[in-house]
């Protein structure tokens, strides 16, 4: 088996936590494969962006942010609003066997897709990523209280947009 | 944050997110390898001076005769001002009345701070040398 290149590595190790991060943030899978080509070409390109860099994976998450930002306003400025992205089916969990978790991850998706971008961002890398406050702070350019306070208010208003089918399932499994 | 917040934090973080699709590793991967830098892409070859003289030259032969001739005209302009400048320098007027003086009482003054009496005849005191008395008498009448 021949010897994985370094862009491969990076590729193996960061591209499904880009694909899901950017594919939360554009509401597109073309835009996210888009945005991943080029993120990876710009790796390939300057291989040394990525020297003396502790966290390669806080490292690419802001890269990825700062193009997806840029798409979006460039999106922006062809008159689509957040509510055309809110609609859009995406599917951003894997496939569920199960009809009622397969229900709630659409819903889930969709619920995300109603959150403004910054806070969606947040929630995203802390419960998706494990990052911590201070990680996302450094990702996303932000400090560690704005982040903090983005994750509450993107997690509250999730938990009121789930809580029908939040205690449906609650009450199902006490 | 509240227990209820923490058990839907955990809710949503069981649910696992989708796999980036496989097709696309191949697709970006080869993107990636095109665009490195020293991956398939022929060395500049080397060109003799005047062929590069050529190429660069050749495209617009009047713009490139027009600019050199603009900066011929320059260089003769400033090799003329500076043949004249010289003869700027000799038509400097001398200095006015007030500066010799000026000059000359600063002379006077470093002359005595030296203690040298060095000052010119007209700076000295005239000599007295008395005058016959009918002259004398004419100066006390009027």
């Amino acid at each position: 088996m021949p010897r994985r290149t370094e862009i491969e590595r990076l590729y193996d190790e960061h591209a499904p936590s880009l694909f899901a991060f950017l594919l939360n943030f554009t509401r597109d899978e073309n835009d996210t494969r888009d945005l991943l080509q080029e993120l990876f070409v710009k790796i390939a390109r300057e291989p040394a962006i990525l020297d003396n860099i502790e966290n390669e994976r806080a490292f690419l998450i802001r890269l990825a942010h700062n193009r997806a930002i840029d798409l979006i306003r460039r999106r922006d400025t062809r008159e689509r609003t957040r509510e055309n992205f809110a609609a859009e089916q995406v599917s951003l969990f894997a496939p569920a066997g199960d009809p009622d978790v397969k229900l709630f991850r659409e819903e889930l998706a969709q619920a995300l897709g109603e959150l403004p971008e910054d806070q969606r961002a947040v929630v995203h890398l802390k419960l998706w990523e494990g990052m911590t406050f201070d990680m996302i702070a450094g990702a996303l350019e932000i400090s560690p209280n704005t982040a903090a306070s983005r994750y509450r208010y993107g997690l509250d208003k999730l938990r009121e947009r789930l809580r029908p089918l939040y205690t449906e399932i609650t009450n199902a499994e006490s | 944050m509240s227990d209820e917040l923490k058990q839907f934090e955990k809710l949503l973080e069981s649910h696992p997110l989708r796999p980036v699709p496989a097709e696309w590793r191949k697709e970006i991967l080869a993107a990636a390898e095109k665009a490195q830098p020293a991956h398939g892409r022929q060395p500049i070859p080397v060109r003799s001076l005047p062929g590069l003289l050529r190429s660069l030259f050749w495209p617009h032969p009047v713009a490139w005769g027009g600019l050199a001739a603009i900066w011929i005209f320059i260089f003769a302009a400033h090799l003329s001002m500076r043949d004249e400048m010289p003869v700027m320098a000799e038509k400097v007027l001398p200095p006015s009345p007030q500066v010799v003086m000026e000059l000359k009482q600063q002379q006077h003054l470093y002359a005595e701070l030296i203690g040298v009496n060095d000052s010119s005849d007209t700076d000295r005191p005239k000599p007295f040398i008395p005058k016959p008395r009918s002259e004398r008498a004419n100066i006390v009448s009027v």
